[in-house]
């Protein structure tokens, strides 16, 4: 999108007296955001098209006999916009337009999943906060009908912004939804013989900016603000969505897609909405453990470097932390073994409405660990390939980081785990699930954290370099994989205390990455392709 | 003739809009961009939906060739290969009459491939509507006729640039392009003879309501509108007294008798008269109408008719509907025609099509017009709270005593 804008001509307008040089062809809401103005909006979304029905964006433009809607009205040369900080007839037509919203509208807050991130909420107090004048009874709709496995719908809330049909229709394209009846009794529903039911489904309940839309799964579930929000990457492919995770008491409640232009818009797939749980084993590795008795961390270096000699497969998951791989490529230079690396990659047939967002893999950062120079080529083959001379006892050991360096394939591949291949083969490996069949036939085991119990960077598939805060909070029986290293190496990896510290400390000693910051990787991404020149594969998610 | 003569002609007529809006129709032609590549389509609109609107109607069942030869003549002028009559569902037999017309000029030549060798071909459908006021609205129009829900779409774009499918549109009411034949034969200069010099030419007025001869009159713009009630409508019932009239179908502000001396049935007199010609639906009540129920009647068809899109009409108008329900069935409050006037103030020019002011402008302008009618409702209320309270602190001082 930065690239596009940077072609077309700019175009200087002021907004309440505040210059701004957008490119031509800029609507008004998205021209005052540059300048930090917030045009309030309900059906408007950048990546949506524009119904201009919730009247909410009106502004004023000098020289124009009728308040405009911000949405549909594209900057020009010299534009005066007056918004609600200037004009007077702007503050009265939202107050009003927010007055009718509301007249039927069931106010029911005190049981609204919505409620504390609700746009009915905020606006009200910000630009009405009247009590309401109207005297006649509501209309009644249903309060709870569901529109497919997952979405369940309150008529009664919804303010008719079709954003939910916009986006069944232009991004899914499936075009489940629709708006029926006339007039006040309009109701947004199925047609007739169909249900909401697609891969990206659940993104309606997102875009909905009131609480009409809820998840079936996710209602009532508890009040938002007893909620830890942490902003984060999606773990579960090689988009990299950006989602908002809120959780309490160490169990996720919800999960929110988050707007970056540059990666996922605002779109979020099922798989990776609810799919946050397989990063949390039921049972965890709680402690070290050498040849099944549990031992201390610091009996590990030894165990450890006696393990890891002659032919030594490295066995990666896709979903570590770049700073983790950076670890790895430091850890494995010092290590005196002939090493082979692979990562768990295996591509995976999508569906049409899935290629709109979710990568055929099920690996969030292999091009992480690509970038950490620990792979190259053709990914799939070598790591099936490793797999097979694993069982032809190829190897003297094994070091295994990370839960998912076995895909779900191979970890049920009755051939790869017996007795007869791991009694040769020494196995180590670090990782949280202590029911995996890794952790039944290893010799060394170490706890890890998961992903979502650490925070770090990530390379979507792309070349978006992302951060991903720490989703989890409270103490972990594991370790990331830096620190593991760390206290595996006789050599000095890191000397970083926390996680914020490892990032800074990785970015600093990267060369490609020269004057990169956390916050502006934070904001919307870095592009490494743009860093290091490599074009190949550049592109976004398809719009 | 060329079709950029043809144009020109219709501009020289000064022929105006008969849906209602007034628009000079040469220069709604004009609008249309000659060079996109793509087809021009020709839409004839006969969604005739206003409440005291029928007009159209007499057209399309008395005289469909006129009806289809207007639309070969704009089809001409425009370039359009494709054109449509978007006929309202409820007209059932005027569909059977021009379906038929059109079936004749196929099988006569007028219409189809290569037009008498002329090299132009022509095209011609009629569609159903589905009985919605709103696809009387020329974007809500293309969205019917596109199969999707009938409702209005924002502008810009204008459909003489992105219209139907994406292509340049020019929706022509019927009456409209009834009016092109005789243009065209006898010149546009000739057509300004007739009307006034802003009004040119000829319109159909559907007179109805309390009047002795209800019907569709042809009459020239500028024609005295009481001259008109006397003669053309043969007066009002006997017995009862003139009240009011609604020059232009339903969404228009109504007149009261005494503002109709030296009124003429033309735009700028309705205008400076404070209403206007709209779609000349010309409902004429007498002494006998109850006001109040009058605009709860329109304030119903207009708050049932609403696309439901946008958030002012679709909330405002049932409100407004609620209120004037409310007081016409003796439960009005003192505040309550402010009220209305606040809300119909909040939804008029601030929706995404005319369907907000058509909405809000018979409930201001029969307040407006009729205030003792509104009022008394309202005091009558008052003054049965007020007697009711009276006996209630009687027994009370009885008791006391």
């Amino acid at each position: 999108m930065s690239e596009q804008s940077q072609e077309r001509t700019l175009v200087t307008l002021t907004i309440d007296g505040k210059e701004a040089s957008v490119p031509e062809g800029t609507n008004l809401i998205e021209a005052a955001r540059t300048v930090g103005i917030e045009i309030p909006h309900y059906c408007y979304h950048p990546h949506l098209s524009v119904p201009g029905n919730c009247r909410m964006c009106q502004v004023e433009v000098r020289g124009q006999p009728k308040l405009t809607i911000g949405c549909n009205t594209a900057v020009k040369e010299g534009m005066e916009v007056l918004t609600h900080l200037s004009s007077e007839a702007v503050r009265k037509t939202q107050a009003a337009t927010l007055e009718f919203i509301l007249i039927n509208h069931p106010l029911d807050c005190t049981v609204c999943d919505q409620s504390g991130h609700c746009k009915l909420q905020d606006y009200h107090f910000e630009y009405n906060a009247r009590p309401s004048r109207f005297l006649e009874s509501k209309v009644r709709k249903a309060k709870a009908k569901p529109l497919g496995p997952e979405v369940i719908l309150d008529g009664e809330r919804c303010i008719m912004c079709t954003r939910c049909v916009r986006f069944c229709d232009e991004i899914t394209k499936t075009s489940e939804l629709g708006m029926f009846n006339r007039g006040d009794r309009s109701e947004i529903g199925v047609y007739e013989g169909r249900e909401l039911n697609n891969a990206l489904d659940a993104t309606v309940v997102d875009l909905c900016p009131v609480g009409a839309l809820t998840h079936r799964r996710w209602r009532f579930n508890t009040r938002i603000w007893f909620t830890r929000e942490i902003d984060g990457i999606c773990p579960g492919c090689s988009t990299g969505c950006n989602v908002k995770v809120a959780s309490r008491d160490g169990q996720i409640v919800q999960v929110k897609a988050r707007l970056n232009d540059n990666v996922n818009k605002e779109w979020l797939c099922n798989e990776g909405r609810y799919g946050f749980h397989r990063f949390l084993p039921e049972n965890r590795v709680q402690a070290p453990s050498i040849e099944g008795r549990d031992a201390a961390w610091e009996e590990l270096q030894g165990a450890v470097s006696r393990t890891l000699t002659g032919k030594v497969l490295v066995m990666l998951a896709p979903d570590l932390l770049l700073e983790e791989y950076d670890a790895c490529q430091r850890y494995l230079k010092g290590l005196d073994a002939e090493t082979t690396v692979v990562l768990a990659y295996r591509e995976r047939q999508l569906n049409d409405v899935e290629k709109v967002l979710v990568s055929p893999d099920y690996a969030a950062n292999f091009r992480g660990a690509q970038f950490a120079g620990l792979i190259e080529g053709d990914l799939e083959a070598q790591y099936t390939n490793a797999l097979h001379e694993i069982t032809k006892g190829a190897f003297d050991a094994v070091l295994m980081v990370g839960d998912h360096a076995i895909d779900a394939a191979a970890a049920a591949d009755e051939q790869l785990w017996t007795e007869e291949v791991w009694g040769n083969t020494a196995l180590v490996a670090c990782i949280s699930d202590a029911d995996s069949v890794a952790a039944t036939f290893a010799r060394v085991r170490i706890p890890l954290s998961t992903i979502l119990e650490k925070a770090g960077l990530l390379v979507n598939r792309y070349g978006w370099l992302q951060y991903t805060g720490q989703i989890l909070g409270g103490r972990t029986p594991g370790r990331a994989v830096w620190r593991v290293l760390q206290l595996l190496s006789k050599s000095e990896i890191s000397k970083a205390v926390t996680d914020r510290d490892r990032t800074v400390e990785y970015l600093r000693s990267e060369s490609r990455l020269q004057g990169v910051t956390v916050a502006q990787i934070k904001d919307r991404g870095v592009q490494l392709d743009a860093l290091t020149g490599d074009d190949a594969q550049r592109g976004s998610v398809a719009s | 003739m060329e079709p950029e003569k043809v144009i020109e002609e219709v501009k020289t007529s000064g022929l105006r809009g008969r849906g209602g809006a007034g628009f000079p129709t040469g220069v709604k032609w004009g609008f249309v961009p000659r060079t996109t590549g793509k087809p021009v389509y020709l839409l004839n609109n006969a969604d005739e939906s206003e409440p005291g609107t029928f007009k159209d109607r007499v057209l399309l069942e008395r005289d469909p060739h006129l009806c289809i030869e207007g639309m070969i003549i704009a089809a001409w002028a425009l370039g359009s290969e494709w054109s449509c009559v978007y006929i309202r569902g409820e007209y059932a037999y005027p569909y059977v009459r021009i379906q038929q017309a059109i079936e004749e000029c196929y099988q006569q030549g007028y219409l189809g491939e290569n037009i008498f060798g002329s090299g132009f071909t022509h095209h011609m459908v009629v569609h159903r509507g589905a009985g919605a006021y709103i696809c009387g609205e020329e974007t809500g129009l293309i969205e019917s006729l596109e199969g999707k829900k009938g409702q209005p779409r924002i502008k810009p774009p204008f459909p003489a640039v992105a219209g139907l499918y994406q292509c340049p549109t020019v929706v022509n009411n019927v009456e409209t392009l009834a009016n092109l034949p005789w243009i065209l034969e006898h010149g546009g200069a000739e057509y300004t003879r007739f009307g006034t010099e802003k009004s040119p030419g000829t319109k159909l007025f559907s007179a109805s309501g309390h009047i002795n001869r209800p019907g569709v009159y042809e009459v020239e713009l500028g024609y005295p509108l009481l001259d008109f009630i006397e003669n053309e409508c043969g007066g009002v019932r006997e017995g009862y007294q003139l009240k009011a009239v609604i020059p232009g179908g339903s969404s228009v502000p109504v007149l009261r008798a005494d503002e109709l001396e030296g009124v003429n049935l033309d735009y700028e007199s309705l205008r400076e008269a404070g209403s206007m010609l709209g779609s000349g639906g010309f409902i004429v009540m007498d002494n006998s109408t109850d006001m109040v129920e009058a605009a709860v009647n329109l304030a119903h068809f207009y708050s049932h008719e609403s696309c439901g899109q946008c958030t002012p009409c679709r909330e405002g108008g049932h409100w407004v509907e609620k209120i004037l329900t409310r007081v016409s069935r003796g439960k009005g409050l003192p505040g309550d025609l402010e009220l209305i006037n606040s809300v119909c103030g909040q939804i008029g020019g601030h929706t995404i099509c005319p369907f907000g002011e058509a909405l809000v402008t018979p409930a201001l302008s029969f307040i407006e017009k009729f205030p003792d009618e509104f009022t008394s409702r309202i005091d009558e209320v008052i003054r049965g709270i007020e007697r009711r309270r009276e006996t209630l602190n009687y027994e009370i001082e009885g008791a006391a005593h």
